[in-house]
């Protein structure tokens, strides 16, 4: 398709853009911390070493990755964790397993997370999964 | 508890509709029940089939086809989806002959961009980065 005059959108996306994003380096350096819980959120992670991914200290770091992404760095690692577990029930795997795959050092936090995040305990989702794959 | 079960996209033929967004983006047709002269015609994501539908809604009801042309006019996104990859996902459906009024662009923490779904809106793309 030849591209015509911008549209109306995607001039208020470049305002929005120029004039309310924070400094790009911000963003290089939040991303390195997501892209890190992404990948170990199956160990122990701590604010910490999150913070430390990101080269900030812990109060400006969960300040400034709130403020992008709309939720702390703790829920968003604690999403990461779900989603996977969800995977992994679907898949066949006890619920122990999935706890401890899934960075959890106790099984009733992540029921009761897993709850909290699905409406359901795990051991409910995987029965309501079993004929449905996906 | 309340949920979030069905979302929804105007669509003026439905048929049409269903074959560009299951053999173009690659959803999954879940439900097909008629309803009259129309049908309760849902999809939903191969990664999420038991997640929440969404209603290729017919458009019978003349001011939300105004508002729908408005937006479509405006470039303005009916409704967003999440992808894992945006450039694969942009190549992948230009090859298949899909307009992109935005083309990939990085916006803070997501890359977004903007197709024709051929069937009267905007949609747009996401990955977040």
């Amino acid at each position: 398709m030849t591209k015509s005059a911008k549209t109306f959108y995607e001039l208020e996306v470049e305002r929005f853009a120029k004039n309310h994003l924070l400094g790009e380096h911000l963003y290089v350096q939040i991303r390195q911390s997501k892209a890190f819980m992404d990948e170990y959120y199956s160990d122990p992670i701590d604010l910490e070493t999150m913070a430390s991914t990101a080269c900030m200290s812990r109060f400006y770091f969960i300040r400034i990755f709130k403020q992008m992404y709309g939720i702390t760095p703790r829920h968003y690692l604690r999403d990461v964790r779900m989603a996977k577990a969800k995977e992994l029930l679907k898949s066949g795997l006890s619920v122990t397993e999935v706890c401890f795959d899934v960075g959890y050092e106790s099984l009733p936090t992540f029921s009761s997370t897993f709850k909290q995040a699905t409406g359901c305990s795990p051991k409910k989702y995987q029965k309501m999964n079993n004929g449905n794959l996906e | 508890m309340i949920k979030i079960n069905v979302t929804s996209v105007p669509v003026a033929d439905q048929a049409k509709a269903l074959d560009f967004y299951t053999k173009t983006l690659g959803f999954i047709k879940k439900t097909d029940v008629p309803v009259g002269e129309h049908r309760w015609l849902t999809v939903v994501s191969p990664a999420e089939q038991s997640g929440v539908e969404l209603l290729l809604e017919p458009m019978a009801f003349e001011p939300a086809r105004v508002y729908q042309k408005a937006l479509k006019d405006a470039g303005i996104p009916w409704t967003s989806f999440e992808v894992d990859n945006l450039e694969e996902e942009y190549k992948r459906l230009t090859g298949l002959g899909v307009a992109f009024s935005v083309e990939p662009k990085e916006v803070g923490t997501v890359a977004i961009a903007v197709l024709d779904d051929t069937c009267g809106n905007n949609i747009q793309l996401t990955q977040m980065l």
